[in-house]
């Protein structure tokens, strides 16, 4: 028999707040954490605007770290570090009575959030602050957790990706608890420089909090926010025999390369199609049990017509009846962590039986799918789908089923 | 290189252990020439490099890393005791502490 592979902790730190509960009222309420950039003058760059989190992360890090070590942890690691600390809390796990060769740390990352902005306040701890590998290696060290300890890098899909090889190493029996998802605090000159240079950002500098609509007719681009979110996953077994509570099952998922173009996805979502269909077959589930999605939706032209292509190929006529939130019309896009924030909210959808807006809904009349505009809504969602693409082709979809 | 004075010594210790015991939040009075830097305060050996540039600020020592790593492969100074024994011998020697290893 498959082992079952179980949420049993949570938390996310994004643009809506520095806690969980927070965030989730703020996003339950349709409410947008985009504002004008602070952490770096903007006067050169065509975009000025993005989701930062609320707080003094400087501040808040001091809760939870030695001084020592927060001068060797950039911004996205002290994120990631602070969230997955509160995650584990919130399991309940105690690892000091597990076998810690079979608790792991896998995580979505795509840079730790170092850039000149902070080399030039303190040039010191640069290798430790840089290394990609720093936000596991943090996480084991804080637990003394020895099994398999790594980040995964797949652009914006990462976080999925790691959630799926947390799954494989749950199901095949060679770890009981995995520390996953992602964490990005990519809002520097140099990440904004980069994506305007390839018209990948919004430039809806006006009015900021309407800057990210996806799925609307006038999105422009998506919006860089920053922030964490990690999830505790578990053998079934293992939950139950501490008596822990459970939010949702993991049930599978799917993965792959479109090996078409380095930026652009693959014409008309052909390749999102391919992997929403491959998470429903390894899930073992009928399409028909899929009764929501936490869409991608950066609020690009191109990712949201085809995703929107893509669930039409996948259900048919049942697309029109799936709700289908873009949590980044609220809370931007964060890139690494991207994947581990809508496996958190969907999660959280299940458990608190509400599915969250897309905001600042103007519809597009060639994307016509029930966006859930916004307004959240009541559902008792039984199975879920959180859609995570990438520059480089990397997609990936996580299924995850009411655990009853 | 100045010759190190029991008052010296005293103000040497001083300075680490405070050091350590801010850098670590750990209570000052909880160190003892005895407590390991990793395993009991979790901190790491990075953090006699900052200690290092702070004592070669306040008596101009000229010393290099490498001359120290010598010298640290035969003698390893993970407790406090033997940090401040470490930190006397470079105060006191400069670079010529390879020579002591």
């Amino acid at each position: 028999m498959e082992r079952k592979v179980v949420v049993t902790g949570l938390y996310m730190m994004n643009s809506l707040g520095m806690d969980i509960k927070t965030s989730w009222e703020n996003i339950v309420a349709g409410k947008s954490g985009i504002r004008n950039i602070t952490l770096f003058d903007t006067t050169q760059f065509a975009t000025k605007i993005a989701g930062e989190v609320p707080g003094d992360v400087e501040e808040y890090i001091k809760k939870y770290c030695k001084k020592h070590t927060i001068k060797q942890m950039a911004r996205g690691t002290k994120m990631c570090f602070m969230t997955a600390k509160e995650a584990v809390k919130d399991s309940g796990v105690d690892f000091e009575k597990l076998d810690k060769e079979r608790c792991s740390v896998v995580l979505g990352v795509i840079g730790t959030g170092f850039s000149k902005i902070y080399e030039e306040k303190d040039p010191s701890n640069r290798i430790l602050r840089t290394m990609d590998n720093a936000m596991p290696a943090w996480i084991s060290l804080e637990y003394k957790l020895e099994g398999p300890n790594f980040t995964i890098a797949t652009a914006c899909s990462s976080a999925s990706y790691a959630m799926s090889y947390g799954f494989d190493l749950i199901r095949s029996n060679r770890a009981d608890v995995v520390v996953t998802g992602g964490a990005s605090a990519n809002i520097t000159p140099e990440e904004i420089g980069g994506f305007n240079e390839v018209y990948a950002l919004s430039t809806a500098n006006a009015v900021p909090e309407k800057a990210s609509k996806p799925f609307s007719k006038d999105r422009d681009g998506f919006v860089m926010s920053e922030g964490a979110g990690i999830l505790v996953l578990e053998a079934e077994e293992v939950a139950k025999a501490r008596g822990a509570k459970i939010y949702a099952e993991l049930i599978g998922y799917g993965l792959s390369s479109e090996a078409y173009n380095i930026m652009a996805p693959m014409k008309d979502g052909y390749g999102m199609a391919k992997t929403m269909e491959m998470a429903i077959k390894h899930a073992k589930i009928n399409k028909e049990q899929v009764d929501y999605i936490n869409a991608h939706g950066t609020s690009t032209q191109l990712n949201d017509l085809y995703e929107t292509m893509a669930i039409k190929k996948v259900f048919g006529e049942q697309a029109y009846k799936i709700p289908i939130s873009g949590s980044k019309s609220m809370i931007g896009h964060t890139l690494a962590a991207a994947g581990a924030m809508g496996s958190v909210i969907t999660v959280l959808s299940i458990h608190n039986k509400t599915i969250t807006p897309t905001i600042n809904y103007d519809p597009d009349p060639e994307l016509n799918l029930d966006y859930i505009p916004n307004q959240s809504r009541e559902k008792d969602v039984k199975i879920a789908l959180v859609n995570s693409y990438a520059f480089g082709g990397h997609n990936a979809t996580m299924v995850f089923k009411k655990y009853e | 290189m100045p010759a190190v004075t029991p008052a010296m010594k005293e103000e040497t210790k001083e300075i680490i252990y405070n050091f350590y015991s801010e850098e670590c939040n750990v209570d000052r009075n909880t160190l003892n020439e005895n407590t390991n830097v990793i395993e009991d305060i979790g901190g790491d050996s990075l953090m006699f490099l900052e200690l290092l540039s702070l004592f070669k600020k306040k008596y101009g020592i000229n010393v290099e890393i490498k001359s120290i790593g010598k010298y640290v492969l035969k003698h390893p100074s993970a407790t406090l005791g033997k940090i401040l024994d470490l930190t006397l011998l470079i105060i006191e020697h400069g670079d010529k502490i390879a020579d002591l290893a």
